[in-house]
């Protein structure tokens, strides 16, 4: 007699042999025992393995039975910005900015890169540098999320845990060094007496503020008159009414307030943002002055350079670097003397006495050249196509990379309102924090620029949401596949683009397309961590 | 059926209150979710914990898999039954993982496929599975290698068609059962080797 296989068996036990074959099996068996034996010792084979499969012999973990949260819970993606925010600064304070320092100090390059940064950055010419490197960091930053989350060598919560505890140690490594002790002093009125020295930072809080002794430190100051006739090693910092420093400073000046006169030396730059600030004939700046002033009266020495948004300056004493000034009127006396380039952009025409020494003639710029016009046009037009190209990839990435939270994003950037109410919000928080960090606080301008390099892809890839809004709205609903996404996000952002070249209309359309995309975004992340959670579960019960 | 891997079959009442479950989490209703994820999940981290080596790894998968279920949720076809589909999915991810971090090393080549199966005493056989506990089983179950292990794991506890397994697996159709049957081989071995009879000779 001739057997059938054990394949053939369980191919019939199974029903998937062909009919013919199958009756054939079936005929063969009721005469076959041994056959039989094996069918029968198969299809028990299969109930003990479906049985010790089934079998509950394990209790359900609690993280199935009620997840609190799913994949990265929210807190984790708080923490990592956190984290970076902190991070970039702590990079920028420790490493960045001193070798700036340093570089400054060795006398290269008479304009501090910071001030670069912030004042010509921060009126037109600038912001396309700016612009440029947060376009790169932008890509970076995604880059590196791309990186983390394609490796799926590492499971996910391994690789955050491992670059948490990678910044963390580089914090508590760099941390302790910094802990510098402080001395606080609060009262009507502070005085530190001549002769007394202060072997810390001072921080003083009073009415009035009053240094004749030393400080062997930074020198931090709320209050309505601060006066300086002693010397602090280190740098002020004040947020007052009125500051006058006659004595000795061998940093930095940083302060708003109303009025500021210095009538001694400061070793290094002054940044002043206020009202009137007044440089007497014995007053000395090491560094450059940059400041934001109605009046600006500058009698005494500036070693370095010159960087103004005044709307009335008038200068006696010298400038030993550049000058760039911005406002309504320039005076220059017979004392005054600039020894680098000098630029003034204003509505007035400058005067300058005839004694006046100026290295090289004042480059007087007045709005509404039309050959300035064309070339900054052509820059624009090169920079807008750059920056189309760089925000589609960008998109792109987002897409394959997080597409829970693409989706998410572009559901909100929908609902139009909301989204630009909470962009302005977080824009005026973000131009509060920005300020209070770059031009208040201990932490100086380190914390102002982290905090942009923190908000600036974010407010970078707001474009893209809108971009991708508008291109379905012109185009009609995507469908589901990436291609459609991408191709009607092109679109979109080709017109945002396109439209952000007009003259002024483009400002103001960025404007708006920053806040809302910024809005869209904060929200879009809200919703990632809140989709992600599920109601909290009542215990599993087999219900069945 | 077994309800427990398929708690839809209960009842055709139960059957339809579950296809509105599914086009209320479509649409958003996170409690309709809730009470889908409810259902499903002890059955998928059981499927899981089969599949994956550790516990870690399948209460990672079943949570990486229901994430995905939630977003491609638009995309299941009402007219099949839904744990078919979640199967479907659970299967594809716990095979790319398990694909993905074992690399080839214990796959199996095509060329000890081709090899010819010894034909089983079946009187040993009935004896050997006689003797074999349940846990016994699963001990010897995680040791077969992925493969061998991730076909029985579809075909008897998802109770998944050799079409299915045959696409999750990237094998042909008619390869299926030649899959299945080896694997038994390898899980008789283990046994047999536990000092229970030699199964495998005759």
């Amino acid at each position: 007699m001739i057997h059938f296989d054990e394949m053939a068996c369980l191919l019939y036990l199974e029903g998937q042999l062909e009919p013919a074959r199958a009756r054939e099996m079936a005929l063969h068996v009721q005469e076959c025992a041994d056959c039989r034996t094996l069918l029968h010792a198969l299809e028990r084979e299969s109930h003990v393995l479906s049985a010790a499969l089934t079998e509950d012999n394990e209790a359900m973990p609690a993280r199935i039975l009620s997840p609190r949260s799913w994949g990265v819970p929210s807190w984790v993606w708080t923490l990592a910005f956190g984290v970076f925010a902190f991070g970039a600064y702590w990079l920028w304070v420790e490493s960045v900015d001193p070798w700036l320092q340093q570089l400054s100090n060795a006398g290269f390059g008479g304009t501090n890169f910071v001030s670069m940064l912030l004042f010509s950055g921060a009126f037109w010419e600038g912001w396309s540098y700016l612009i440029n490197v947060l376009q790169v960091v932008a890509v970076v930053l995604v880059g590196v999320a791309a990186v983390g989350l394609l490796r799926r060598r590492f499971r996910r919560p391994t690789a955050i845990a491992a670059m948490m505890s990678m910044m963390a140690l580089a914090l508590a490594v760099a941390l302790p060094q910094r802990a510098a002790a402080t001395e606080i002093r609060r009262d009507e009125s502070v005085l530190v007496p001549a002769g007394e020295v202060v072997h810390s930072d001072l921080i003083a809080t009073g009415a009035s503020v009053r240094v004749e002794g030393t400080v062997e430190g930074d020198l931090i100051a709320f209050t309505g008159t601060l006066i300086v006739t002693g010397h602090v090693t280190g740098d002020i910092i004040a947020f007052a009414g009125q500051l006058r420093m006659e004595g000795t400073v061998d940093g930095n000046i940083r302060v708003i307030s109303h009025t500021a006169s210095v009538d001694g030396t400061v070793a290094k730059n002054v940044a002043f943002i206020g009202d009137t600030f007044d440089l007497t004939e014995r007053g000395q700046l090491g560094g450059s002055l940059i400041t934001i002033a109605s009046d600006g009266d500058l009698d005494g020495k500036i070693h370095r350079d010159l960087l103004g948004l005044i709307s009335r300056t008038s200068l006696d004493g010298a400038v030993g670097g550049e000058m760039w000034v911005r406002g309504k009127s320039l005076r220059i006396g017979s004392s005054g003397e600039i020894d680098g380039r000098a630029t003034f952009r204003g509505t007035r025409k400058p005067v300058i006495a005839a004694g006046a020494k100026l290295a090289m003639p004042l480059n007087v710029e007045t709005q509404g050249e039309t050959q300035r016009f064309l070339v900054s046009g052509l820059r624009l037009l090169v920079n807008e196509i750059v920056g189309f190209g760089m925000a589609l990839l960008l998109g792109v990435l987002l897409v394959t990379v997080l597409p829970g939270f693409f989706r998410a994003t572009l559901r909100e950037t929908g609902r139009i309102g909301v989204p630009i109410g909470i962009g302005a919000l977080a824009l005026v928080i973000g131009v509060f924090v920005l300020v209070l960090g770059v031009l208040l606080i201990l932490v100086g301008v380190g914390a102002g620029v982290a905090g942009v390099l923190a908000y600036a892809p974010i407010l970078y890839i707001a474009q893209i949401f809108v971009g991708a809004w508008l291109g379905n709205r012109i185009l009609g609903e995507a469908s589901n596949t990436t291609g459609s996404i991408v191709g009607r996000m092109a679109f979109g952002l080709m017109i945002l683009h396109a439209a952000g070249i007009i003259p002024f209309l483009g400002g103001l359309i960025w404007l708006t397309v920053g806040l809302w995309g910024t809005g869209a975004v904060l929200l879009g992340f809200y919703e990632m961590s809140r989709a992600e959670e599920i109601v909290a579960l009542p215990a599993y019960q087999d219900s069945n | 059926m077994d309800v427990r891997r398929h708690p839809e079959g209960v009842s055709p009442a139960d059957q339809a209150s579950e296809l509105d479950l599914i086009s209320q989490a479509r649409a958003g209703n996170a409690e309709a979710w809730g009470e889908l994820y409810r259902r499903y999940a002890p059955a998928i981290f059981r499927f899981c914990r089969r599949a994956m080596h550790t516990r870690e790894d399948a209460e990672d998968a079943t949570m990486d898999i229901f994430i995905k279920v939630r977003q491609k949720l638009s995309q299941f076809d009402s007219s099949r039954p839904f744990s078919a589909w979640l199967y479907t999915v659970a299967a594809n991810h716990c095979w790319d993982l398990l694909r993905r971090r074992k690399g080839r090393q214990d796959l199996e080549t095509g060329e000890i496929e081709n090899m010819p199966l010894e034909h089983p005493d079946p009187g040993q056989l009935e004896q050997l599975i006689e003797k074999s506990t349940s846990q016994e089983v699963r001990r010897a179950l995680d040791q077969l290698p992925s493969r061998a292990r991730m076909a029985l794991v579809l075909r008897y506890y998802a109770d998944m068609s050799y079409d299915d397994v045959a696409a999750t697996l990237g094998v042909r159709r008619a390869f299926v059962g030649v899959v299945l049957l080896r694997a038994r081989h390898q899980l008789r071995e283990i046994l047999g080797g536990r000092g229970v009879v030699a199964g495998g000779a005759s």
